[in-house]
């Protein structure tokens, strides 16, 4: 049994886990469903293809106008070299992630310091609020290990010693464990946010219903916010993909000041998916994205790195893309996979057990072990490095 | 099962004698509920006068005296493995202190622990609703998001 291997199966980057791999079996212990599964489809897909790196070099190095895409479940160190490989070709960098968490994470609430790392959400929150997050169906144990159910420092009684609120458009089923559940209309975030900023602070109070939701559900929700010490808002998808991302989280970060003019400590931390979706945060300085410019058919070539683009993108994106001289670097399987003129199957970043991974709340998490030995594995880094350098040397001969 | 203390206060002989561990009759309905006290440890209860509640409420309670009334069932199809209830049972927090601070259980003595993505109850008999205790402890069940966890 390999002990605490790091999972890559969603942003949480588990590293308490253990696996064992006898033949074609694998037995895991403390990976979620999502985990175990990733690992048992990795490790049972090890074909590892490197004859094609020249042909990709080739069709990268007579591409008028490439398009580098993916990496939200590769390595940071992949990342980087990625973003070298780009320069070198004046190819264009994009990520899935640049489909709403670049735009949060570029916000004024994450300039601010309004953010903090897991363990001080274990140790100090007592006011955990899931707001258009559901860590249910996304980040398994998001709960169990960080928020809601852990011990801390100041949290002796673990959930007995937290509160923890849910506000969605539709019931979900983390409410079930909610002391405030609150089910909003869709885009109705700010006005509900105002008008708790306004009861809070004592500028207006909450006398009716605000956005279908009773006086009474929300006079509770004041009194929780006011009386906690620690307000933690994990906010998600509902917030980011409502169509109005920059009022809500506006929105959130006034209410976070409200909440530290009272001389409480209160931030904001986003709920993301993908592996390393915070890797591409750090590594690249992503602004525009790249999707209006692939639906216009702008990029003859596309090189697609650990990531299934084509299940990823909205419909008329991934069709472009797939119009596209396209090439896939990562993990075998996949719709990209299967559509792909070229494709080098590599092993995941479990497997492999090398590099950094960047966690949901910005900590860098070493992967120190691999769930199989060194000689099986090939990684997108390796694969990226032998690219570039082949590259290179077109380049020099030209 | 779960029992509703008011219906088991409005039995009581309500005259707060205090003369057992809970003090009141309110708080002696809520430990009655959950299985902490019986019916024996309210001395009023015994006296005459008071049998037909006396019977009422034994017949109430007698679900949770018994182990073989009671049970903990894990829907596999319906668990994600996300772990609650490893971290919030208290007998798996004394067994493997980590899992009280959100760690994975990977020991044998454990109620819970999650197995190839499915969390697995390894030692049922562990569990504080059987003998000694009897305790009526539904956390595992409470905190199961997907209704996985059924006690009966």
């Amino acid at each position: 049994m390999m002990e605490d291997i790091v999972c890559d199966g969603c942003a949480l980057l588990c590293d308490d886990v253990s696996i064992e791999i006898k033949g074609n079996e694998v037995t895991s212990l403390g990976f979620c469903r999502l985990g175990h599964t990733h690992t048992e489809t990795v490790l049972k897909n090890l074909k590892v293809d490197k004859q094609d790196i020249e042909k990709i070099a080739e069709m990268l190095h007579t591409a008028e106008s490439p398009l580098l895409f993916g990496w939200s479940r590769t390595s940071n160190e992949t990342i980087k070299e990625g973003l070298a490989l780009a320069k070198a070709t004046g190819a264009a960098f994009d990520s899935s992630t640049n489909m709403g968490l670049t735009q949060s994470m570029s916000h004024d609430i994450h300039k601010m310091k309004l953010d903090c790392d897991l363990e001080h959400v274990r140790n100090n929150g007592e006011f955990i609020i899931y707001w258009g997050s559901n860590p249910t169906e996304s980040c398994h144990r998001h709960p169990s290990r960080f928020a809601v159910l852990p011990r801390g420092d100041k949290i002796p009684e673990g959930v007995e010693s937290r509160t923890i609120g849910i506000v969605d458009v539709r019931e979900t089923e983390t409410m079930k464990m909610g002391n405030h559940r609150t089910i909003i209309e869709s885009g109705s975030d700010t006005e509900l946010i105002d008008a708790l900023i306004g009861d809070i602070a004592g500028t207006s109070s909450i006398t009716d219903s605000v956005v279908g939701v009773p006086a009474s559900e929300l006079m509770g929700f004041v009194s929780a916010l006011k009386k906690s010490d620690c307000t933690i808002i994990f906010y998600g998808t509902g917030i980011l993909n409502s169509g109005h991302a920059d009022a809500n989280l506006t929105s959130l970060l006034n209410l976070i000041k409200t909440l530290r003019d009272l001389g409480k400590e209160a931030y904001a931390l986003p709920m993301w998916f993908s592996g390393n979706a915070m890797g591409v945060i750090k590594e690249t300085q992503l602004k525009e994205s790249s999707l209006k410019k692939l639906v216009d058919g702008e990029f003859d070539v596309a090189l697609v790195v650990g990531e299934d683009a084509l299940s990823i993108l909205p419909g008329t994106a991934a069709r472009a893309l797939a119009k596209t001289k396209l090439i896939y670097i990562g993990p075998k399987g996949g719709l990209t996979d299967r559509k792909a003129t070229v494709a080098i199957h590599t092993s995941d970043n479990i497997a492999v057990g090398s590099g950094t991974m960047t966690r949901i709340d910005m900590v860098d998490i070493e992967l120190t072990a691999g769930a199989i030995d060194n000689s099986q594995s090939t990684s997108m880094f390796d694969i990226i490095t032998s690219l570039h350098n082949v590259l290179k040397s077109k380049q020099g001969g030209k | 099962m779960k029992l509703n203390p008011m219906e088991l206060y409005s039995l009581l002989p309500k005259t707060n004698c205090r003369l057992c561990a809970p003090k009141t009759c309110m708080a002696f309905a809520t430990k009655l509920a959950l299985g902490d006290v019986t019916a024996d440890d309210c001395p009023p209860l015994l006296e005459t006068g008071f049998e037909t509640n006396l019977e009422k409420i034994r017949n109430m309670i007698a679900p949770l005296q018994s182990a073989e009334e009671t049970g903990v069932k894990l829907d596999e199809s319906k668990c994600t493995g996300c772990g609650n209830c490893v971290v919030v049972c208290p007998v798996d927090q004394a067994a493997e202190p980590p899992t009280s601070v959100g760690k994975a259980a990977k020991g044998v003595d454990t109620v819970f622990r999650v197995e190839n993505g499915i969390s697995r109850i390894i030692n049922l008999e562990k569990c504080r609703r059987f003998p000694p205790d009897r305790l009526n402890c539904r956390v595992c069940e409470q905190y199961c998001c997907t209704g996985a966890i059924e006690i009966w």
